[in-house]
């Protein structure tokens, strides 16, 4: 025999006593604070969203500026890189093999690792 | 009717509805446990209160199980933060013979007949014996789960409830004599 049902007849009186108090109006209040909680999170994260929204807002002009610099200093870095790798392909045809061939290494291990 | 993890599970997706039916199923036992624990209503409400609300905010973590047993858990943490926002914390003494701790006993509740016996005799106890029976015999948790609940050594929390729930009986008995 289990050692807790030798107090049943105790924890009936305890448990009749505790069947006497009112859900609704502890419920009532309990899901009150509940909801009251999930609105100030709400409004917490929602005041803190809206001041980054504005702070991003503000800075936007400044980026898309900054941008514009970034943009032409890739294409102009692609261009450079194209007309670099040419003229050692042209001086010396084994760079363009190695530069495949670390590619295709590059591209196995992408493909076959796991996230 | 839904299971209690059922009811969790949906609390946990957001549904409020869930978690008020947890609520109105539990609220009797966690109240009735704070309220012994404290030896006040008002006081075993705002603890059975924000026993609930942690519950809320944590119902994600709840990873099944006897949900009982893990609203009791929280509840008796809740009721330890409270005594230490009393600065009433003193060192656990499990050999006292006397309660430790002056618990703002309710008279207006004391002097309800319902109440009448088993508080008398609760307060009688030592406060290891007292937890210990709230939690096994009131709360309804099996001694494992108390001990989990409040860190004591099983065999501390049975040879207290086995005590407890001795002096209770023999204290009942008299006053039904009387």
């Amino acid at each position: 025999m289990r050692d807790e049902e030798n107090y049943g007849d105790l924890a009936r009186l305890f448990a009749a006593e505790d069947a006497k108090l009112e859900a609704a109006p502890f419920t009532a209040g309990v899901m009150k604070r509940v909801r009251r909680q999930a609105l100030i999170r709400q409004l917490t994260v929602g005041a803190f969203g809206f001041l980054g929204a504005v702070i991003a807002l503000l800075q936007l002009p400044e980026l898309l500026s900054a941008f514009v610099g970034v943009d032409h200093t890739v294409t102009s870095a692609l261009a450079l890189a194209r007309t670099e790798i040419n003229e050692a392909a042209t001086s010396n045809p084994m760079w363009l093999a190695i530069i495949i061939g670390a590619s295709l290494s590059i591209a196995a291990i992408s493909m076959t690792e796991r996230a | 009717m839904r299971t209690d993890p059922d009811l969790a599970h949906a609390a946990a997706k957001g549904s409020e509805a869930a978690f008020a039916e947890l609520v109105r199923r539990h609220q009797a036992r966690v109240r009735g446990m704070a309220r012994r624990l404290t030896g006040s209503q008002a006081q075993g409400d705002d603890i059975a209160q924000m026993t609930f609300l942690a519950a809320w905010q944590k119902i994600g973590a709840y990873a099944g199980g006897t949900f009982s047993a893990w609203i009791c858990t929280i509840c008796w943490r809740e009721f330890l933060q409270w005594r230490r926002r009393q600065k009433m914390e003193i060192a656990f003494d499990e050999t006292a013979e006397v309660i430790p701790f002056d618990r703002p006993f309710d008279r207006s509740a004391s002097q309800t007949e319902d109440r009448m016996d088993l508080a008398r005799v609760l307060d009688s106890l030592t406060e290891a014996q007292r937890v210990c029976v709230v939690l096994c015999v009131a709360a309804g948790l099996s001694h494992r789960e108390a001990a989990e609940a409040t860190g004591w050594p099983l065999g501390t929390v049975k040879s207290h409830v086995l005590r407890g729930v001795a002096h209770l009986r023999t204290c009942l008995a008299s006053a039904d004599v009387a």
